[in-house]
């Protein structure tokens, strides 16, 4: 099969509850991501984003359904896809060259590879002179830079991003946006860009798709039209607003019946 | 909302974080001050010391001065006897630290990777905490018999308890995303805990080490004391029940001296393994 990109297939994810009613996560979703594209899914909190990634990363068993990376049904973690995680995932024990290592060593890449493949990935997430620095000696956001160059030097045909941002303020999260958009315009891999940030998703794929609340589907697709050489400065276009109202159309109902799901378990 | 960014952030414009020199410098120089403190402090507590037993203020037969116990001490160096006895106890704290950090550490990842075993065992472990184990030693004799093996047993299993209580809450508390990042980069069970778990849980696993360390050597000299036939702790009480003063503070020393070494050490492969952690 010469099927690249990711295929998603029929794919339904349950969770037993303590109650006994089971919660379905994410409900038939098919989907394709063409090959070296870049999507973003947005949806409320509690809806199955994350769970959907877990399953195309092989962290995730599906209930039922089949994903498909580069032709391959995913039946654990590969090493094709590479993830990055919201939350912080650098090791405080290593430097920097070290978390960026760490994945190679384990893939059993060569040695001297891994030290030539470490400093282009720290290069090209733009930490040179950080090498030899701990992560406890970074801020947030440049330890998600050393998670994402952890990632890219593996050199995955696929990366998968769990909401990296969202631990990190306003400024950094732009600044950041711009470098992921940047990177990926050398590197094009496929990618699956997790996140509920509307302009985030925007600013940065090629094509959104809207996650419904509980049962977890995808209720609308958007392709975004915008040139794909864009920065940050787009954001102020009439275009870039018209998407945005777009994609919120599709999105706030369904927050809205998150909210008050959430709201009605809270009490 | 008008956001004008340049496509390509300058990447070496991070937000300020700490500069990596100044907080090691800072750590040096801590270090030397304790280390000077601690020498003028011992120096001082000598003088104060010596002059008390010049002025007689206590009788030499209870302390004798310090200038005494230096012939004292190197009457020992030349004593085959005492190398005897510190062979054997060193043997003892040794084994008993040996057997029971390792001892400890692998409880510790038993009750981890199998957290039934674990609830169900942790109230025994905790409640032998609690007890003098010194009590047990009688028991041992009758079982194991008088020497080296009863005094490693028990002084083992006091050291294997801090060590695996200390482990199990090191693991216990490893960021969950750790485990997922070992996942996901195609670790196997095997290099999941050697190479992320037990770094990770490492700054608890050296706190239960040093517990250890300090409870092997408590738990050898204690049961020295009671009832063996040689070791440093027999020769203290053997010196003591004969009225040889000087020679039993010399002993003393000796053991207050490996017990610092010990602390030394460990401080030193503390300081190797927590390196660039401090993240406050």
């Amino acid at each position: 099969m010469t099927d690249r990109g990711i295929q998603i297939d029929e794919v339904t994810v349950r969770f037993p509850t303590p109650g006994g009613e089971p919660v379905t996560a994410v409900d038939r979703v098919t989907q394709r991501i063409p090959e070296r594209s870049f999507v973003s899914v947005v949806g409320p909190s509690g809806c199955g984003k994350s769970t959907l990634l877990g399953v195309i990363a092989g962290l995730q068993p599906a209930t039922s359904g089949t994903v498909m990376v580069d032709g391959r049904v995913v039946t654990g973690p590969d090493r094709r896809v590479g993830l990055v995680f919201q939350e912080e995932s650098t090791l405080p024990w290593k430097t920097v060259t070290d978390n960026v290592r760490f994945a190679m060593q384990i893939a059993g890449v060569e040695r001297s590879e891994q030290r030539r493949r470490a400093l282009e990935a720290i290069e090209l997430v733009g930490l040179t002179g950080f090498e030899s620095a701990y992560p406890s000696m970074l801020s947030g956001g440049m330890r998600q830079r050393v998670a994402l160059a952890r990632s890219l030097a593996l050199a995955p045909s696929v990366l998968l991003m769990d909401e990296p941002f969202a631990a990190l303020d306003q400024q950094t999260r732009l600044l950041l946006g711009a470098e992921i958009l940047r990177i990926w315009r050398r590197t094009h891999q496929t990618v699956l860009f997790v996140t509920h940030d509307l302009s985030e998703a925007i600013l940065l794929s090629q094509q959104v798709w809207v996650m419904s609340y509980r049962p977890g589907r995808i209720i609308d697709v958007i392709d975004v039209d915008l040139p794909e050489d864009r920065d940050a400065s787009v954001v102020s276009t009439p275009e870039f607003n018209q998407l945005q109202n777009r994609v919120w159309e599709s999105l706030r109902a369904e927050s809205l019946r998150g909210f008050r799901h959430e709201s009605a378990v809270g009490t | 909302m008008t956001v004008r960014q340049p496509e390509v952030a300058p990447p070496a414009a991070p937000p300020a974080g700490p500069a990596p020199g100044p907080p090691r410098r800072r750590v040096w120089g801590d270090g030397r001050l304790s280390a000077l403190a601690t020498a003028a402090l011992l120096v001082a507590l000598g003088v104060i010391w010596e002059i008390g037993s010049a002025a007689a203020l206590w009788s030499s037969e209870i302390l004798p001065a310090p200038s005494a116990l230096f012939p004292a001490l190197r009457a020992l160096a030349g004593d085959p006897r005492f190398w005897a006895d510190a062979g054997r106890t060193g043997v003892e704290v040794l084994g008993s630290i040996g057997f029971g950090g390792v001892a400890g550490l692998v409880i510790g990842v038993a009750f981890w990777k199998a957290p039934l075993v674990g609830r169900i065992f942790e109230p025994y472990l905790v409640s032998f905490y609690a007890v003098p184990l010194v009590l047990f030693y009688p028991v041992m004799i009758v079982v194991v018999g008088l020497g080296t093996p009863s005094v490693i047993i028990l002084a083992s299993v006091m050291a294997a308890i801090p060590m695996a209580l200390n482990t199990w809450v090191g693991l216990a508390g490893i960021p969950p995303v750790y485990l997922k990042l070992s996942r996901s980069i195609g670790c196997t069970r095997w290099q999941q805990l050697s190479r992320v778990a037990l770094p990770s849980a490492a700054p608890f696993v050296l706190a239960g080490l040093r517990l250890a360390v300090v409870y092997a050597l408590i738990g050898c000299i204690a049961m020295e004391f009671t009832t063996a036939q040689a070791g440093l702790g027999y020769r203290i009480r053997y010196l003591y029940d004969s009225f040889e003063t000087t020679p039993m503070y010399a002993y003393i020393l000796v053991v207050l001296t490996v017990s610092i070494i010990l602390t030394v050490l460990l401080a030193v492969l503390e300081r190797v393994v927590m390196a660039g952690r401090s993240r406050s």
